[in-house]
């Protein structure tokens, strides 16, 4: 009975230290929490619509979302490095906003996890070769920065398969990822034709290429380019039908509600069109440094010379955009990893894609930077 | 979260003044006599109630630390926590289901709980079925027999059961002809057609309903009826006169005969439908996605190595003196487990294959990995589509919740009716 009674208050001891120090742990956490909890809500959208670009800063690295199954856009190489269109344009970003290219935290996604991921803030940018669409726009509260690749909706088959256009696919069996614009586009193309089909839906690329070389299904359709990087790869012969039924605009993505940060991707961005049009390659870059042209010294964040009214030269300064990058964001991204031409070059050229509507609007493409100025 | 704590101590410290304060009233009032009563910090009986408390209240305080947490990160990302998203459309379509794109959330749930419940109706059967094959062949004394079911036990219990799915998917069932083409040429068609094996789908016969196919159905359960009354009428002759009852026989024989005269007297009500692939669309007959065939066996496979080791342990159970006593009675080997060891087996078996069952259930979510639609790949091809998260988990828990505690439900009844009375 002694004992018991021993025992007993010896646990009513230790419940009430184990509340003391309950809340003792999490006082220092919770504090901040329980500001951002008890003020208004504008202390909680604040930190959501501001701070990612100091936030990434302090962290030293970028955190940006990649695809690891797509040859020529994001990939592993045999050393187990991401590769890839889309992996260069997070260096750029890292190089624009850190000034090292390398500093970037790669984190593979498969299609179903890129939104939640962007929304969550796990990823500071998605360049996962996520196509524009309104309703992404819209309802997952992403923000699209300005379009790298401009591509299609197209249709893969095995050589010797009979199927010759979209026509011939009644009832076909189509294997296609889950969670895309691809499944989309095909329920709405196939369906204004009244032709049926059976979708095949995977995860990801890596559980739908087995399939379509086993033949569960006799179609594969994603974009165009990646038909290209899968055509090079597989064993099979393949035909890629050459019937685009959509639009596919690709670019990098951030999450809504933070205007400076998504400021600061969309011109890290634009500065590879422009370099091509001005035609400074990663090669030449260090050859501008005495240039004349006052356009390619402000993009370049080359000091100007500053002239009073009289037209008399005063000095010179560099000229400060006010996007919230170093003033020589643009020879970081130039220097460490190039211009759009050199980055095409570099991944997609390789899989025999051709520029296409992705050449400079010059020569009639799509690539068109605002000026830099 | 800090004036939280200090909320709970100061309702502790409240409770414990009070409960003092009402206690010292009492006292006065009943005029009891507490000398012998130690202070309340070694009263036992105040001990036993202050710990309780003081539990529930730590409980308290941690689930609501949880719930803040969760409301506070889902209003920072402006997730809304209703579930008023069920009724958009999925833009989920499911293989051989007539399941529309636009179909709302909660449709495209539901074929999913529909498909699960395929999975788990013929599984689990099987998985009792082999399981208690292999774990009387264990036992068997024939020496080949007994090393191959431990070479099978052993292998399968010791892998990852996705392992068996994925390998059961990809080396075997995707090796399968394909069934492109427009009539699907390359597929396999053994018995002439009866039967039609692919790599996506297979089909084989089923009943079609003629003219009359209702009035039948009627028969057959007039029949199924009268056989079971026969099974009756047999066992009671037994039990009065012990003449062998063969009441299988006699209920079977009845309940063919019954069907067959009505078969004809009605005019053959129904027909076999025999698969076809025309313009690539799969008709007549009865057709599933080789997915499931994959998810099914694979599973099957792998709960019949446990269940074979439940049914060995329980065969070993029996007492020695029951199997040396069925021997001196000279029953044969099959006699002796069907009348003696099995009956009293079964006993000790059935808690833990209840287990089994609920495994069996759960581990149907693995089929994510082959992409066959059950309830657990919808509800993730829903999260890739940015549908709330919390909502669908909730939902989807509460599925699996169901169809344990079913199983459950099941297994405990069949329990009751297998303990012995009054032992």
């Amino acid at each position: 009975m002694k004992m018991n009674t021993k025992l007993l208050r010896l646990m009513a001891v230790l419940t009430v230290f184990a509340l003391v120090g309950v809340a003792c742990n999490t006082d220092a956490e919770t504090t901040e929490e329980s500001v951002a909890t008890t003020d208004a809500t504008d202390e909680v959208t604040l930190n959501q619509s501001g701070g990612r670009l100091q936030t990434v800063i302090d962290r030293g690295t970028l955190n940006c979302g990649v695809n690891d199954t797509l040859p020529g856009f994001g990939f592993i190489d045999a050393d187990g490095d991401n590769v890839g269109f889309d992996v260069d344009f997070c260096k750029v970003i890292a190089a624009a906003v850190l000034g090292d290219a390398e500093a970037v935290a790669y984190t593979a996604l498969d299609s179903g996890q890129r939104f939640p991921a962007l929304q969550s803030g796990e990823i500071d940018v998605l360049i996962r070769n996520t196509t524009w669409t309104a309703s992404r726009d819209g309802s997952e509260q992403a923000n699209f920065m300005p379009t790298t690749f401009y591509d299609g909706q197209d249709f893969m088959v095995r050589a010797d398969s009979p199927i010759q256009s979209i026509d011939d696919m009644q009832n076909a069996s189509i294997c296609v990822l889950q969670a895309t614009s691809t499944l989309l586009n095909l329920n709405a193309v196939f369906g204004d034709r009244g032709i049926s089909f059976t979708p095949v839906e995977f995860t990801s690329n890596d559980e739908l290429q087995p399939a379509f070389v086993a033949e569960q299904c006799e179609v594969w359709t994603t974009d165009a380019s990646g038909l290209a990087s899968f055509a090079a790869t597989l064993d099979i012969d393949t035909r890629i039908l050459g019937n685009v039924i959509s639009k596919e605009p690709l670019g990098p993505v951030v999450a809504d509600g933070d205007t400076e940060w998504a400021q600061v991707v969309k011109w890290a961005t634009l500065a590879t069109f422009q370099a091509e049009e001005f035609g400074i390659t990663q090669g030449n870059v260090d050859s501008f440094a005495d240039t004349d042209n006052t356009n390619i010294r402000i993009f370049l964040g080359l000091p100007i010379e500053v002239k009073d009214t009289d037209g008399n030269v005063t000095g010179e300064e560099v000229k400060d955009l006010g996007l919230g990058l170093p003033a020589d964001f643009a020879q970081n991204i130039v220097g460490q990893v190039g211009n759009y031409g050199d980055i095409y070059q570099r991944h997609l050229a390789p899989l025999g894609l051709a520029r296409g509507p992705n050449a400079m609007w010059s020569e009639g493409g799509l690539i068109y930077s605002p000026p830099f100025r | 979260m800090f004036q939280r704590v200090g909320i709970a101590v100061a309702a502790l410290v409240a409770i414990a003044v009070v409960f003092l304060v009402v206690r010292a009233v009492i006292d006065r009032v009943t005029g009891r006599d507490t000398s012998d009563r130690p202070p309340p910090w070694r009263d036992i009986n105040v001990l036993h109630w202050a710990a309780q408390i003081v539990a529930l209240a730590l409980i308290v305080l941690l689930a609501d630390w949880l719930w803040t947490n969760f409301r506070d990160r889902t209003d920072a990302i402006g997730l809304v926590l209703n579930f008023d998203f069920l009724s958009q459309p999925s833009g989920v379509s499911i293989a051989d289901n007539a399941l529309s794109p636009n179909a709302p959330i909660r449709d495209a749930i539901a074929q999913g709980v529909k498909n699960t419940f395929l999975i788990i109706l013929l599984g689990i059967p099987l998985s009792v079925i082999l399981g208690t094959i292999i774990g009387i062949s264990r036992l068997s004394t024939n020496w080949l027999l007994r090393k191959l079911a431990t070479v099978y036990v052993e292998f399968f219990r010791n892998i990852p059961v996705l392992l068996v799915i994925v390998f059961a998917w990809g080396a075997v069932f995707l090796r399968f002809p394909s069934s492109a083409g427009q009539t699907a040429e390359r597929a396999w068609r053994p018995l002439n057609g009866w039967f039609i094996f692919s790599n996506g789908r297979f089909a084989f016969p089923s009943i079609v309903g003629l003219d009359k196919f209702s009035t039948y159905r009627v028969i057959i359960v007039v029949a199924i009826i009268v056989a079971i009354a026969v099974l009756i009428w047999r066992t009671s002759v037994f039990n009065n006169t012990g003449h062998p009852h063969h009441r299988v026989r006699y209920a079977f024989s009845s309940f063919l005969a019954i069907s067959i005269i009505s078969f004809f007297a009605l005019g053959a009500p129904f027909e076999m439908s025999k698969p076809d692939v025309v313009e690539r669309i799969w008709v007549g007959g009865f057709r599933m996605q080789m997915p499931y065939v994959a998810i099914m066996l694979a599973l099957a496979i792998y709960t019949a190595s446990h269940v074979s080791e439940i049914v060995r342990g329980s065969i070993l159970s029996v007492h020695k003196g029951q199997v040396e006593a069925a021997q001196a009675l000279a029953l044969s080997g099959f006699q002796r487990y069907r009348y003696v060891v099995l009956p009293q087996a079964f006993r000790v078996a059935f808690p833990p294959l209840i287990n089994q069952f609920l495994n069996y259930s759960k581990n149907t979510s693995l089929a994510v990995a082959i992409g066959f639609a059950e309830a657990t790949s919808i509800v993730f091809n829903l999260f890739g589509q940015s549908q709330p998260a919390p909502q669908l988990l909730l939902i989807l828990m509460l599925v699996y919740l169901a169809f344990s505690l079913l199983l459950s439900l099941f297994g405990n009844f069949v329990n009751g009716r297998l303990q012995i009375v009054g032992r």
